[in-house]
């Protein structure tokens, strides 16, 4: 028989850690509240039918944000056998708050003070027999980091599983509330399980919406359980749920006094001494600012331009030296080698062309993403990632978004996906929805190839156009926060800014490795199917066609059936300044995925002929084409349109509504063509060249916008916060 | 009594009232903002606050803060 142990406890406390031990899985840890925003299920170590489930961390069971509904769901209508409730042994009152409410739900329910070794180092001390008398359960003490006591854990867990034994709440709350509690147990007794009465009863006592939706009790009974509600209310004089709240702490408070000794009161850790520096009201925004630089500068130009050039001219180029040995390119090598076993020249062509032109441009890059992973894995991992989200709250709150929109714009600079999932932890639907939307607004790790493609083609890889780029995804997502808020569908205020800030920690080497190696992989494995496969479509697609009267392998690419595609839609394009069937394909690919774009030239030039003496063939022959101008028209609407299939995907998920679907990847992509031609067409006016159809749609499209910004706001007329996902 | 806000840094105050929206109210109490706790200001940015509370460290927007009364 198969036994289900899920994991609980608050945000932060070390539920990934112990999983990661536990399983031998190797999740990635980060340090700020909401890392996890999926339930994962692995096998336990040495236990074929021993499965535990990683959870979402939450404050309590009454749900606030999108995550710790994902919670609360699996641990009332999934019912695992058995709980291990994590506790950050250094915070322990605040963790136990949410233990008196697991030990309620009629699960056997096994606590793990984790962090223990922090404990003992501070001198503090926690009597786990007494504590295990008090909650009505067993207590083991346990460090994940370390890796002690987790073994003892998972045993005492099973154990707890196969005897079924629930444990039983110790807690008990005033007279009055038991009195309602109690009545309001016999009231729904047929209605519920037995072993989850108690849960329930004070589940209604205090109103909570989805309870009492589900067991859809009827009026008269409903009538006489509001009663018994309204008579606590009355005799406490506040509100049930503040009434048994306050019963909680009440209760936690004695077993803190009896079970922990705490040995320094009161003194500033060095959490807080650091607080009071990076968060104060004159450096929060300059240190801020630093670092960002330092991120982005380091791993766009400095060592990522390094590290691209190394790739792309060595690796994917001629060849590169090692210590003086000489290495040959992947290009060349490949070539010798079809070359001797004396391969079909066509499919010569599609491997050294297609294949490699086409993947090697993408894979070119790598290095320069693991570089800007390295740096984002950092910041998650310190401690630094949550107080981004507090310095930038104040900003953010003028255009219509939260600090927490921060976090997922931040993590969608490596990849879009994990941004848009990051956006779970908003509470407020349409700053959640809102966020979706401009995420991808912001270059991500697969938008570098096409900044470092066209800055190095057309403006002599100078530095500001990687950094325009992030300023122009920045003004995105400002310009749109301020637009869509003024629409009906997202108007209202941003929900209030509540987090809980985790001290800061000295990320592990290994810790950092493994978010790098897991993002890195993906986009590896995306080169080596979806661009390797679409490379291979674009080659079939430019190398046969009709050509003097009959279809076959073409000698002119103008003659393709990739050329008459493209120049089917090139029109859309015109505008925009780059009206050529070559730009318009690579845009549609990009639809797939972004590095693809890149990958479309790569195998474009190399099938034009001038297989590369150097890498930068591919650069001579866009240079050729493109007029600085257009070039950067066709960057910003790159960087702007429809991210690339996978993130629609997500976009998709976590909207759960297909016409907020639709209406974000239209808006995207509209938004995307009218900067796009307003900067083309401006541009053109200034260096000469006008063109008064354009100019007078740039005009509009223009003042449109300034109209939609400068207009007042809607007032909301409803607040909602209604939190739905499939899980 | 007067709002969290205006609490100055390094002072120990005891919370009066949770006011604000009920659901804010709810998280707020979850995470340990209730009447009778003891709560200390240790960093203020243009009226965001970081406070400690109940051994943990959590950041309130100036909204909120005003919407609790020590």
């Amino acid at each position: 028989m198969e036994i289900r142990i899920a994991l609980a406890g608050n945000p932060n406390c070390g539920k990934t850690t112990l999983f990661n031990a536990l399983t031998g899985s190797d999740r990635f840890v980060g340090n700020w509240p909401g890392v996890t925003v999926e339930k994962k299920e692995c096998r336990l170590k040495g236990h074929k039918d021993v499965i535990i489930t990683d959870l979402p961390g939450i404050y309590s069971l009454s749900p606030y944000t999108l995550e710790e509904v994902i919670t609360r769901n699996y641990l009332t209508e999934e019912c695992p056998d058995a709980i291990l409730n994590i506790v950050d042994g250094t915070n322990l009152e605040r963790n136990l708050y949410l233990t008196t409410q697991l030990t309620e739900l009629g699960i056997p329910v096994v606590v793990a003070v984790n962090m223990t070794d922090v404990v003992r180092k501070r001198g503090d001390e926690i009597n786990t027999g007494l504590l295990s008398e008090k909650l009505g359960c067993e207590v083991v003490e346990i460090s994940a980091l370390k890796g002690m006591g987790i073994n003892e854990a998972s045993a005492a867990a099973i154990k707890a599983a196969v005897n079924k034994t629930p444990s039983i709440p110790r807690h008990r709350f005033c007279g009055c509330v038991e009195h309602a509690v109690a009545r309001i147990e016999d009231a729904v007794s047929h209605n519920v399980p037995e072993e989850r009465r108690r849960w329930y009863a004070v589940k209604i006592f205090e109103r909570d919406d989805k309870v009492l939706e589900m067991l859809n009790i009827p009026a008269d009974i409903k009538e006489r359980i509001e009663n018994y509600t309204a008579e606590a209310e009355k005799e406490k004089d506040d509100d049930s749920e503040s009434i048994v709240t306050n019963e909680r702490y009440i209760y936690i408070a004695s077993i803190i006094k009896d079970c922990y000794k705490k040995k320094n009161k009161g003194k500033l850790t060095v959490s807080d001494k650091i607080d009071r520096i990076v968060t104060n009201r004159i450096l929060a925004l300059p240190v801020f600012a630093a670092v960002m630089f330092v991120v982005y500068y380091v791993s766009i130009t400095t060592v990522g331009t390094w590290a691209t050039d190394w790739a792309n001219d060595g690796v994917f180029g001629e060849g590169w030296s090692l210590f003086g040995l000489y290495i040959p390119g992947v290009p060349v090598i490949a070539e010798n080698i079809l070359t001797a076993v004396n391969c079909a020249d066509w499919l010569q062509s599609l491997i050294i062309d297609g294949i490699i032109g086409g993947v090697g441009a993408v894979l070119g890059f790598v290095p320069q993403m693991l570089v800007l992973f390295i740096f984002l894995a950092f910041l998650e991992a310190c401690g630094y990632m949550a107080r981004i989200a507090f310095v930038t709250d104040r900003i953010f709150r003028k255009f219509g978004l939260s600090g927490k929109s921060f976090i997922p714009m931040l993590i969608g600079t490596g990849c879009g996906v994990p941004g848009i999932m990051a956006s779970r932890t908003i509470e407020n639907e349409r700053d959640r929805r809102m966020t979706i939307m401009t995420t991808t607004f912001i270059p991500c790790g697969a938008k570098l190839p096409i900044i470092a493609f066209i800055a190095g083609a057309l403006f002599d890889n100078a530095g500001w156009v990687a950094v325009s780029a992030y300023f122009i995804g920045a003004a995105a997502i400002i310009v749109s926060g301020i637009m869509l808020k003024k629409t009906r569908m997202f108007a209202g205020d941003p929900a209030p800014f509540v987090m809980e800030l985790p001290d800061y920690r000295m990320p592990t080497a290994g810790n950092i490795l493994r978010s790098v190696w897991e993002r890195g992989l993906s986009f590896i494995k995306k080169a080596g199917t979806v661009i390797l496969l679409s490379t291979i479509v674009l080659w079939f697609l430019m190398g046969f066609g009709v050509e003097n009267g009959s279809f076959g392998m073409v000698e002119e690419i103008d003659n393709s059936v990739l050329a008459k595609i493209g120049s089917g839609i090139a029109w859309i394009f015109a505008p925009l300044g780059w009206g050529d069937w070559k730009a318009a394909v690579a845009a549609v690919t990009g639809l797939i995925a972004k590095e693809n774009i890149v990958a479309t030239y790569g195998s474009l030039y190399h099938f034009a002929g001038e297989i590369s003496e150097n890498g930068n063939e591919i650069w001579g022959g866009f240079a050729a084409e493109f007029s600085a101008l257009a070039g950067y028209s066709f960057l910003i609407f790159n960087l702007l349109c429809a991210p690339c299939f996978a993130a629609v995907g997500a976009i998709k998920r976590e909207m759960n509504n297909p016409v907020y679907t639709a209406f974000a990847v239209t808006y995207q992509c509209v938004f995307a063509y009218a900067v796009s031609l307003a900067v083309y067409q401006f541009g053109l006016l200034f260096t000469g060249g006008v063109n008064v159809m354009g100019l007078i749609f740039a005009v509009a499209v223009t003042a449109f916008m300034i109209y939609m910004l400068v207009r007042p706001y809607k007032e909301s007329d409803r607040f909602t916060r209604n939190v739905k996902v499939k899980t | 009594m007067m709002p969290l806000g205006f609490a100055g840094i390094g002072d120990e105050n005891i919370i009066k009232k949770v006011g604000g929206n009920p659901e804010t109210r709810k998280f707020l109490e979850n995470l340990g903002f209730v009447a009778g706790e003891a709560v200390t200001v240790i960093s203020e940015n243009g009226g965001n606050v970081i406070v400690r509370i109940k051994g943990s460290r959590v950041a309130v927007s100036k909204e909120t803060a005003n919407k609790i009364t020590v």
